[in-house]
């Protein structure tokens, strides 16, 4: 008999804020936490706006504690949320007198984080110190002088995907299995249901999962520019990313972390733990179409979706609400609309569906886990998000996208899609929890 | 329970590019430790390497695919390699397979999968840019104070000229990121079932093939290709392995004899690169289409050290447990292990609490200990990758291979000089990664 996996904690560091009940309102009140980028010069960039999460320090006990030297942006973010999820879980803190109740080898960390910025100063003056003109090419054994001399050790180990998790387990003494994965922007859906498997398989007994990400850094702006992939409407942040309307154009780079616990019910139950929501169904594919584009029949985006709903034993009449992947680019909303269609047939018109990406922006790896709070929140409120900058319907995506204004509705189960760069598409169903 | 058996290897290595030439170079104890010659390394105070010799990715990748290679990292190109070797090691017959033999099997030894019930996960690194490629495209738009300028490079003063950033190629951003090993290696060979990309460095292809694994255990495929590749013979990967104190800066002169594994004379490991995939599969699956069986998966443990970069703890304890999990996931105990195949990084602190762990969880046990490190260095993400291959090889073949370089084993580990033929049961393969994940992997001799 597998274990059933339920969430006790939640936390988030976002575009629109750092508290679950403060970003939860403005997500339903229809507010962007899209602004123009103050967190390089990107006025001559093609894309000058982006979700940042805005005025961030790190708590000042992270900040002192002497163990968190050098993180990058995202590995702060993780560990902020990974506190508040910690912390609503009622789990003890190492080192502090009830902690002793907690085996450190029964909890886990299991995220989907991406690589930080390029030291940039550092890299650039290195590397067009050293550059040849004549010959264009590198001069290698300068730049192995200038690197040297000017690299910091700490601060370029940081830029390792698995240092948000590395911090994380340090930070709790989580020392059970410590993983992370990086499947784009599927990655933190991935890293919740994977965990969930682990729970269910008895591998661990809680972990410590989601995602955090920034690419809001030169490089990173300039790859998903060269993509064409985000939206270039810098005449209007706010009004920038329209999933599902027929004017959309693109998606518009965020940042953040999500964190949630995940717990087998009897540890949960055991230690009298409040229960947010259950995680019933997990479904992955991989489109193995092309490096590009989303397999344009939304394959293997409806192998993830049917498989979720295999995984959890429901009909598609079950699912109350669609948490889309819906970036705001004119190929994923339509694929994913198209999917949707193909795996609930008529049922699809029924069933709200909604992108907080229209004010959140696009987390990256960290999407997910926003997107899975968000799941948990409407479960626990009956509410769900707008969303927002929807005005000109798009024959290819005609379904109920729950438009400019937050719904209140029976949500019992939601379901939340994530589909990454690179083909790999994930699906989590979660429930309202009832006992028994 | 669905019972994993691993039924084809494919593994690039330093020793060359197939699972035969690994096991041909650790049988023959060979290092393949060489001066670094991908670039220059004149100003590092280690310029040696693990390189992979030379190979035509295109080679390798079915004909209506060859354009994609363009838009390969050097770490994409190596799994892609590792991949081919296997699945025809495994006689799949895949899409890229299938192509290469003009669109039929070749003969009934292979095996048409059916693409929804196979799976994909390979564990990657950090993947760098290349430098000339960057820096070409930055070089119009250097500031005056010798950073790069966000105003050049994002816009060019000149409209009829493009601007810094729209001299790098449109997909530039898909050559690096993590996700695109399995992504090209998934399309190659039509695996639609699960597919992921653990990047926990050294640690990463124990935990993928694990993970891959349970999705089998659980029926979600009958078939996954496992493993990691990286290449760390990258400049950024040569400084960040130096600013670390991870290299030796002592065997510049004698580059075989450089990497110690496990050995007291140990000062430091050696860049490399490569990787492997292996074939794992349900074993009524492999069974009834005939396969040929290396090793059942037997066990599974995974832990955290979480000290953050701090390295193991001295006493290597949390690898014990991750070791300990992984026996009794494997419903066996230490006595019936006869081999253990530690990551070895060649670094004394790290050897030195490895040593520790085997030695805490096999107590009087003194099952062989080989550290593969020595003749190949450490190729990040593929290293465990390498491991399993070899432990996989060393099952079928009944085989232990000699240890390179360890002719002074740290105090209490039963390192074999010689290669030689033994009755091996279980393998246990064993690493914690830089940042602290510990993979622990029991491979069973099936019989």
């Amino acid at each position: 008999m597998k274990n059933r996996v339920v969430i006790t904690g939640i936390g988030w560091v976002t575009p629109l804020g750092r508290t679950i009940d403060g970003v939860w309102a403005k997500l339903l009140a229809g507010e962007s936490g899209i602004a123009p980028t103050k967190l390089f010069d990107a006025r001559f960039f093609p894309t000058q706006f982006a979700a940042e999460v805005k005025d961030y320090q790190l708590p000042e006990h992270l900040r002192t504690s002497g163990k968190h030297e050098e993180i990058s942006r995202a590995t702060g973010f993780a560990l902020d949320a990974a506190h508040q999820a910690w912390r609503m879980a009622g789990l003890p803190m190492p080192g502090s007198p009830a902690s002793a109740a907690v085996d450190p080898y029964s909890v886990g960390v299991y995220l989907g984080s991406g690589d930080a910025a390029l030291d940039f100063d550092n890299f650039t003056r290195a590397a067009l110190g050293s550059w040849d003109s004549e010959k264009r090419s590198m001069n290698m054994p300068e730049w192995g002088r200038r690197a040297l001399g000017s690299f910091n050790a700490l601060r370029e180990i940081e830029q390792e995907p698995a240092m948000p998790i590395s911090h994380v387990s340090m930070e709790f003494d989580a020392r059970g299995p410590a993983m992370n994965c990086l499947t784009a922007c599927a990655a933190s859906t991935q890293a919740l249901g994977e965990a969930a498997e682990l729970i269910r398989r008895g591998d661990a007994e809680v972990i410590i999962s989601g995602g955090a990400h920034s690419m809001i850094h030169p490089f990173g702006v300039t790859g998903f520019n060269r993509l064409t992939a985000l939206s270039t409407f810098n005449e209007d942040p706010k009004r920038s990313c329209r999933p599902f309307d027929a004017t959309r154009s693109g998606f518009v780079i965020g940042e953040g972390s999500g964190v949630l616990i995940l717990e087998s019910l009897d540890h949960a139950t055991a230690r009298g733990a409040k229960i947010l929501a259950e995680v019933v169904g997990y479904g992955s594919s991989a489109d193995a179409y092309r490096v590009t584009d989303q397999h344009p029949e939304g394959r293997g985006a409806i192998v993830a979706i049917e498989s979720a709903l295999r995984d959890a034993g429901m009909q598609t009449s079950d699912i109350d609400y669609i948490n889309a992947h819906g970036t705001g680019t004119k190929e994923n909303d339509s694929t994913e609309t198209f999917a949707i269609k193909g795996v609930f047939k008529e049922h699809a018109k029924n069933v709200p569906i909604s992108s907080i990406k229209s004010m959140m922006g696009h987390l990256i790896a960290a999407a997910g886990a926003v997107e899975a709070i968000t799941c948990v929140l409407c479960i626990r409120d009956q509410m769900i998000p707008p969303t927002a900058n929807y005005s000109v319907p798009d024959p290819e995506c005609d379904l109920d996208y729950v438009p400019n204004s937050a719904r209140k509705t029976k949500v019992d189960v939601a379901m939340s899609n994530s589909f990454g760069f690179g083909g790999q598409n994930d699906t989590l169903i979660l429930r309202k929890f009832v006992p028994g | 329970m669905r019972r994993v058996v691993i039924t084809g290897v494919g593994a690039v290595s330093p020793h060359g590019l197939t699972s035969a030439d690994l096991w041909r170079g650790l049988t023959e104890m060979r290092s393949s430790i060489a001066p670094l010659s991908a670039f220059d390394p004149a100003t590092f105070p280690s310029r040696i390497a693990g390189q992979v010799p030379a190979f035509k990715t295109l080679d390798y990748v079915p004909k209506s695919y060859r354009k994609a290679t363009k838009i390969m990292a050097r770490d994409i190109e190596l799994a892609v390699l590792a991949a081919d070797g296997a699945v025809r090691d495994a006689h799949l017959a895949t899409r890229g397979v299938m192509e290469s033999f003009g669109g039929k099997k070749p003969d009934d030894s292979w095996f048409e999968v059916d693409s929804r019930r196979i799976g994909c996960n390979i564990g990657a690194g950090l993947i760098c840019a290349d430098l000339n490629e960057l820096t070409s495209a930055m070089a119009p738009a250097k500031g005056d104070d010798g950073s790069l300028s966000l105003r050049k490079w994002g816009k060019s003063d000149d409209p009829s000229k493009p601007s810094g950033m729209d001299q790098l190629t449109p997909l530039w951003l898909l050559k690096y990121l993590p996700n695109m090993l399995a992504c090209h290696v998934s399309i190659i060979h039509d695996t639609q079932g699960p597919s992921n990309t653990i990047t926990c460095q050294q640690a990463s292809a124990g935990l993928a093939l694990a993970e891959a694994c349970r999705t089998i255990q659980r029926g979600q495929a009958d078939i996954a290709l496992v493993g990691g590749c990286e290449s760390m013979v990258h400049p950024m990967g040569l400084m960040r392995w130096t600013l670390l104190h991870r290299l030796t800066t002592t065997g510049n002169d004698q580059p075989s004899r450089a990497c110690r594994a496990m050995d007291q004379t140990a000062d430091g490991t050696v860049i490399a690169e490569g990787g492997s995939v292996l074939i794992i599969e349900e074993l009524q699956h492999a069974l009834a289409r005939g396969g040929k069986i290396y090793a059942e998966v037997a066990g599974l443990g995974a832990t955290s050290s979480a000290r953050g970069i701090g390295g193991p703890d001295p006493a290597g304890e949390a690898m014990a447990v991750a070791m300990r999990k992984s026996l009794k996931d494997a419903g066996t105990d230490p006595r019936d292990v006869q081999l253990v195949v530690p990551a070895g990084y060649g670094i004394p602190r790290d050897d030195q609490a490895e040593a520790s762990a085997i030695k805490s969880v096999f107590a009087s046990q003194h099952p062989e200990v080989v550290a593969i490190r020595g003749g190949l260095g450490d190729a990040g993400a593929g290293s465990q990758a390498l491991d399993l291959a070899a432990a996989a090889m060393a099952l079928h073949y009944q085989s232990v291979p000699g240890a390179v370089n360890c002719t002074t084993p740290l105090a209490g580990l039963n390192v074999p000089q010689q290669t030689h033929a033994a009755a091996l049961k279980h393998v246990l393969v064993s690493t914690g990664s830089i940042a602290g994940q510990n993979s622990a992997i029991v491979l069973r001799r099936y019989v």
